[in-house]
């Protein structure tokens, strides 16, 4: 390990002092640490160490090294290395590692990396009685932050097709991670659910368009499953006394109810998925009934007689 | 061949430590030790590895300078490791979500809420609202978490989400956490006599009891995710396309699939939870092997039309 740390350390300090690309050759000759015998086991060594660079968070590129574009030299940008400074004070900095101690992303807490590379703080443990699991494959998770940070395109596989769409926001909701943005060519916000995303990709382009000014992400997404959809109907649905605060709880601002003296529930509901909104009310078994419209509740009674 | 986490993690550490040293000079051992989690014998470590180091040349002038010096750490000729690495994407993510998950709870300290400031500037300079959590909790939360932090046993009445059994027990609460969106509490039932796990959304009501308890000093973690065992009823269920989402959410064994039918079997603590499960799905779920969800399911039917039929 002490080896590989120490050439990665020459090769960083060369890299960015060097003010120019320099050649992978010129990195075999002069860095310290590079000195192999064969080319394969040069080429071998070399790439891992490009691979562990890159892992850290450090920008590596390839340039070309004069105007004709012959050859191609690796550069670490200065102004890419470094994130400017949040300028962070050490209870700032305590109160982010606490969070990211009882906030679980991808199966685990955060580890210390990123508080050290924002100056570190004392690691105490954490000793608040809370937990957060955020779900989600963290590799997934943050090539799509990275796309909506540095505003690429997004590219993914969802239910069997290709997409590629300009992710405007992020957001996590009910146990679920959304991106949010219109497909590329397309006026029209969607949402996807990152979980059903496959080989997820950030685009190779940074700045590839414009957020909307005052863009919340959180506005895509409805505060109830069945507020979301094309239909504009209005339900009236009973509630019997004894699972009226279950009704009461899942029941978003939109919602008007009226409680009647034996403690149930007459509720006016906005519903614009009547699918989702079947599914709801079914879950309350013969506790509650659609009174109408008519259409929901056949659409109810049709899914009861199914077979 | 690629190289291990634990090079990545001393380096990362190494190019984080040299910044902060750099910028303060004359700081001290235990300064450097407690911001960046060193013992002092790994720092001396760390320090000698990056005396060897420097830039083509390697002489005494090309060299970097690191050393302890009594208390103080001395960096000296790496003005080129002056600023840290950037934080990769999953670190950046992972930092902010943390922090804005704490935060949609209502919980967040002013510190955090500055620190969400302060990083949110310089990740997300264009959109504020690009990146959202939201963990709302629900109402018995912030009782249950102070009962939790205080030692402070509970008198809850509960709804069992399977079965909608209501019951009112005593519980020592533990851990409060939300996970796949929703808030439980892990707890010692006194009722039960033993570990429980309660959804918190599903608490009607609490009452402090007044009755104080000795926590554990590290709880067990808590499974939450939904196992099957022994005693469990077992269904096997065909899915149409439309219905295939339940084979992601629910934990089933795939027996077949043949592009227009996806066969699972199902297992639940109560036949009930297969019944309903069936009921949302409509045509595009069909029971093929089950008795006793069946069963259920031909009971829920009937109470659900007597209901719409009277």
């Amino acid at each position: 390990m002490q080896n590989v740390i120490e050439r990665i350390l020459n090769l960083l300090a060369y890299l960015l002092t060097a003010e120019r690309p320099v050649t992978a050759d010129e990195i075999r000759n002069t860095v310290a640490g590079y000195a192999q015998d064969s080319d394969e086991a040069w080429r071998r060594m070399f790439e891992r160490d490009k691979d562990l660079l890159r892992s850290l968070g450090i920008p590596l590129e390839l340039r070309p090294t004069d105007a004709w574009e012959v050859e191609h030299g690796y550069v670490v940008p200065a102004d890419a290395y470094s994130l400017p400074d949040p300028g962070l004070t050490d209870e700032e900095r305590a109160a982010l590692w606490l969070a990211a101690q009882v906030v679980r992303i991808g199966g685990r807490p955060s580890g210390p990396d990123a508080l050290f590379k924002l100056g570190g703080a004392p690691l105490g443990a954490s000793i608040e009685p809370l937990g957060a699991d955020l779900g989600a494959s963290s590799h997934e998770l943050g090539e799509a932050f990275a796309a909506v940070s540095d505003r690429r395109e997004l590219r993914f596989g969802y239910r069997g097709s290709d997409r590629k769409m300009l992710p405007y926001g992020l957001v996590h909701r009910r146990g679920h991670w959304y991106v949010v943005g219109p497909d590329k060519g397309s006026p029209d916000i969607k949402v996807y659910r990152l979980d059903r995303a496959a080989d997820v990709t950030a685009g190779p382009t940074a700045g590839a368009f414009d957020r909307p000014k005052g863009f919340r992400a959180s506005d895509a997404i409805p505060g109830a499953p069945w507020e979301a959809g094309p239909d504009d109907l209005t339900a009236t649905v009973a509630f019997d006394a004894p699972l009226a605060w279950w009704a009461r709880r899942q029941l978003t601002g939109r919602a008007q109810v009226t409680e009647a003296p034996d403690g149930s529930l007459v509720a006016e509901i906005p519903v614009a998925n009547p699918e989702a909104f079947i599914g709801w009310v079914l879950g309350f078994d013969d506790g509650a009934e659609i009174i109408a419209p008519p259409e929901l509740r056949e659409g109810l009674l049709a899914r009861v007689t199914a077979r | 061949m690629t190289t291990s986490p634990k090079t990545a993690q001393r380096l990362t550490r190494i190019l984080s430590m040299l910044p902060w040293v750099i910028a303060n000079p004359g700081t001290t051992v235990d300064e450097v030790c407690d911001r960046f989690g060193y013992t002092k014998r790994r720092l001396a470590a760390d320090l000698d590895l990056v005396f060897v180091c420097g830039l083509p040349g390697y002489g005494p002038g090309d060299l970097m300078v690191a050393y302890i010096d009594e208390d103080e750490v001395v960096v000296e000729m790496a003005d080129y490791f002056s600023n840290p690495v950037r934080l990769t994407a999953p670190e950046a993510l992972s930092l902010l979500a943390s922090g804005l998950a704490i935060q949609s709870t209502g919980h967040a300290s002013a510190a955090l809420d500055r620190a969400l400031d302060k990083l949110r500037d310089v990740l997300l300079p264009d959109g504020g609202e690009a990146l959202v959590v939201d963990l709302s909790e629900p109402e018995m939360v912030g009782t249950v978490r102070s009962g939790a932090a205080e030692g402070r046993a509970l008198e809850i009445v509960y709804t069992k989400l399977s079965t909608g059994e209501t019951t009112t027990r005593l519980i020592e609460p533990w851990t409060v956490f939300s996970t796949m969106g929703n808030w439980y509490v892990s707890a010692y039932c006194r009722s039960a006599g033993g570990e429980r796990v309660f959804r918190v959304d599903r608490i009607q009501s609490v009452v402090e009891t007044g009755e104080r308890f000795e926590p554990p000093v590290v709880p067990p973690a808590p499974v939450v995710r939904y196992s099957p065992n022994e005693d469990d009823v077992r269904a096997t269920i065909s899915l149409a396309e439309r219905g295939r989402w339940v084979a992601d959410y629910y934990p089933v064994e795939i027996v077949e699939d043949d592009g227009e039918w996806l066969t699972v079997r199902f297992s639940a603590s109560d036949p009930l939870v297969a019944a309903r499960l069936l009921l949302r799905l409509g045509v595009d779920g069909k029971l093929v092997e089950g008795p006793e969800v069946g069963d259920a399911l031909r009971r829920l039917r009937s109470v659900i039309l007597k209901r719409y039929s009277r």
